[in-house]
């Protein structure tokens, strides 16, 4: 199936488009890849930057919140007075304007002076709270994350402590940790509050970020800049105590927050472990998000917790499912066209090739003008060339092997006519030369009978010259060859005909080729064949003309390769008439006049030339003079074995 | 001297005849191989000097009766004649002991040149 040029073509071509298509399909998606999921987990490294900016942001809120109170007209002087009504107040507003989940006053002693909450009133009991005593014990304000843990908690407020519990929903394998989810994990404050230079107490605050749905949220919107995914933000945050999720809006299949669930044991180790930064592609619950975290510390430098914003994947895989469709689509396109295009071409390749194949066939049922169509441009173009060279070749060598054919059927039927003919011929003759010169003996004649008979004796005699060149001709005897030197044959046959030329006043000149190759061949015959042209051509050259006889090596004219010698013998004579050029060799055509020759010496010549395996050609031209080519071939390399 | 003629034609008998004859020579004719061998083996009648054989006769040839003639008297000259001279008939001639080889036809001088000089040398063995 795959044989056909046809299907060649086409396969190939389809081949080439798939090859470019798949190629810059694996090109363009990984380029893609790289760039927009690049571009994604750049983008949430820096929103992971800009998310703790904002921690740190609130962390500074809070403090500030907490020094401007501090400095609040009267403050010190309640705190020195612990005047417990004027704190309270001075605490709830602080805690309404800052948005405090907790705050309160520690005496220089550790002892809360006043607090929010139900357990305000609690007064002068230490305070379990770290932030405050740190400040306390540095003299210096103290801000950062804490961890507090229920009890401290219960001791601010059972609300908190309440708020801070948080579900975790697979407790039976993470039983151990249980106890953590009641802890909170909080952004606090604390200053110490002075008297001159005095320390005469320290405020704190904080705000708990278990279940603080508005920091996760605001820094997600912030970095969703309005942008969602089928309905969804596409991008998240969290905030981890520890592994555990408490304040996020990552969410369940359900829909509800994902609150209590815990981080892949992957990001724990790298992030709560070693404390780095972590980034990169990760299965988040239910989803595939491009994130980043990084490890939240503790104002005693312990890693407590994490920090994470997400953005969700599926947003930039759409977008290479989508540009891989296109890619997919365009090589679809690319290679249908190809395969028009295929069609199309191998038709217009086909097509002509077919119409050769045609003409071939033609060919070969005998056609010699095959019907090629018409002739293309280019490479095409020069094959039809060359097949109507080829054929139009074909069919002059087979003209020439069929002239050559008839030729020698035309010498065979003339000589087995004339080998008949001689000797039914010869007897009776016998009876008439015999008579006639009997007759001629006698004394008593008288001149008009002795005229008679010797025009008797004169016509026997021609018709006996006739008979014998019929047998001559009809002879074709065999071959005895011998290796022999063209030049000293062609001298020695100019040599016998010098004095005839000379009489009839005509030049004869021989000019020996060099290094020609030793040819075998029958002496006497061809000496006979260059006797008969060079004889021909006295007689068709008259006086002061000019015959000259070369001889050169020379390959086979007739297409085939072979190698051999050349004798031509040109004259100045009057040239050989159009019409008489086929009939040249023909048996008994002659111009010469009646009793000048038979018609049957260049036949005879051609005979003898053909059974060496050589040819004669004759190029002619009216008034100008006439050349008898012989090619003979070297034995071993020119004969048709 | 006689000489035995031996061809089918009859102007070809009757040629050499003439001419032989005018020239005071024995004639024999035979149209024959087989008369010629009949006159040869003719019990008492002396033997040609000379054969004058034809080539291609009907029933035997010119080469057979060559054969037979050899066989018998080996030194009985014999002059071939042959309308179609190939090189092959005249190589079978000299081979089956033929003096000399005439081509017909012939002119009369030719003939009394021929076979005066193949007298000639059977008359100097």
């Amino acid at each position: 199936m795959f044989t056909s040029i046809r299907s060649k073509l086409i396969a190939s071509l389809l081949g080439v488009t798939l090859l470019v298509g798949a190629v810059s399909l694996w090109t363009g998606v990984h380029l893609l890849k790289k760039h927009v999921i690049g571009e994604a987990a750049n983008r949430v490294a820096l929103d992971l930057n800009a998310g703790s900016e904002m921690i740190q942001e609130r962390i500074r809120l809070i403090r500030t919140a907490l020094n401007i109170t501090s400095l609040g007209s009267g403050f010190v002087g309640s705190v020195e007075a612990a005047d417990p009504n004027d704190l309270a107040y001075r605490l709830s507003r602080l805690a309404h304007h800052a948005k405090l989940d907790f705050a309160g006053i520690l005496g220089t002693d550790g002892n809360i002076l006043s607090r929010l909450g139900p357990n305000a009133k609690i007064q002068r009991i230490p305070a379990e709270n770290p932030i405050g005593r740190m400040a306390l014990e540095r003299q210096s304000s103290v801000e950062g994350i804490v961890v507090l843990t229920r009890e401290m908690l219960l001791h601010e407020d059972p609300e908190l402590a309440e708020r801070a519990r948080i579900a975790i929903p697979d407790l039976g394998a993470e039983a151990a940790a249980a106890a953590e989810a009641t802890s909170g994990l909080a952004l606090a404050a604390a200053v110490p509050i002075f008297e001159g230079s005095r320390v005469v107490g320290v405020l704190y605050g904080g705000q708990l970020l278990n279940r603080d749905e508005t920091l996760v949220d605001m820094v997600r919107n912030r970095l969703s800049q309005g942008e969602s995914y089928k309905g969804r933000p596409i991008a998240t945050a969290t905030v981890f105590l520890n592994d555990l999720r408490i304040a996020t809006n990552v969410t369940l299949p359900d829909g509800r927050r994902a609150v209590g669930t815990r981080v892949s044991a992957e990001v724990k180790a790298a992030v709560l472990d070693q404390g780095r930064r972590w980034s990169g592609r990760a299965w988040v619950l239910s989803d595939w998000y491009i994130t980043a975290y990084e490890p939240l510390e503790d104002i005693f430098g312990r890693r407590v917790g994490m920090f994470y914003v997400g953005t969700l994947e599926a947003k930039y895989t759409d977008i290479l499912t989508r540009a891989l469709t296109v890619f997919i689509l365009i090589t679809g396109a690319g290679m249908i066209v190809a395969l028009g295009f295929g069609v199309l071409l191998a038709n217009r390749i086909m097509g002509p090739v077919h119409r050769l194949i045609k003409a071939s066939r033609q060919v070969s049922e005998g056609s010699l003008t095959p019907d090629v169509g018409p002739i293309k441009e280019g490479e095409f173009g020069r094959l039809q060339k060359t097949f109507l060279e080829m054929v139009a070749a074909v069919g002059r060598r087979r003209a020439a092997s069929e002239d050559r054919i008839i030729q020698s059927e035309k010498q065979a039927s003339v000589g087995r006519l004339a080998a008949g003919v001689a000797h039914e011929i010869n007897n009776p003759l016998t009876g008439v030369l015999t008579y006639t010169h009997m007759l001629l003996r006698r004394k008593d004649l008288n001149t008009e009978m002795r005229a008679d008979l010797e025009t008797i004796a004169a016509a026997t005699e021609r018709v006996r010259k006739i008979v014998k060149g019929l047998l001559d001709f009809s002879r074709q005897t065999k071959l005895d060859p011998e290796p022999t030197d063209i030049n000293r044959l062609v001298g020695a046959t100019v040599g016998l005909l010098e004095n005839q030329a000379l009489v009839k006043g005509v030049a004869v000149k021989f000019m020996a080729g060099e290094n020609l190759p030793m040819v075998t061949l029958d002496r006497s015959q061809m000496q006979s064949v260059l006797m008969n042209l060079i004889i021909n051509a006295l007689d068709a050259t008259p006086p002061g003309g000019q015959i000259k006889i070369f001889t050169a090596p020379a390959l086979s004219g007739d297409g085939a390769v072979h190698k051999g010698v050349e004798i031509t013998v040109a004259d100045t004579g009057s040239g050989i008439p159009a019409e008489h050029m086929d009939k040249l060799f023909d048996p008994f055509f002659t111009t010469k006049a009646v009793g000048q020759g038979t018609g049957l010496g260049l036949s005879v010549s051609q005979g003898i030339v053909q059974r060496h395996q050589g040819h004669i050609r004759v190029q002619s031209e009216m008034g100008k003079g006439t050349r008898f080519f012989v090619w003979l071939p070297i034995e071993g390399t020119g004969g048709k074995s | 001297m006689k000489i035995l003629v031996v061809d089918d034609e009859g102007i070809v008998l009757l040629s050499c005849r003439r001419i032989l004859e005018a020239e005071g020579f024995e004639v024999q004719a035979a149209p024959s191989v087989d008369e010629a061998l009949a006159l040869l083996d003719a019990p008492g009648a002396p033997l040609p000097s000379l054969l004058l054989v034809d080539v291609k006769m009907p029933v035997h040839d010119g080469m057979y009766l060559m054969r037979q003639v050899k066989a018998k008297h080996p030194q009985l000259p014999i002059v071939v004649m042959s309308g179609y001279p190939t090189d092959e008939t005249v190589e079978n001639a000299a081979i089956f002991g033929a003096a000399t080889f005439i081509a017909k036809p012939f002119t009369p001088g030719e003939l009394l040149d021929t076979v005066l000089s193949v007298a000639r040398k059977g008359n100097k063995p």
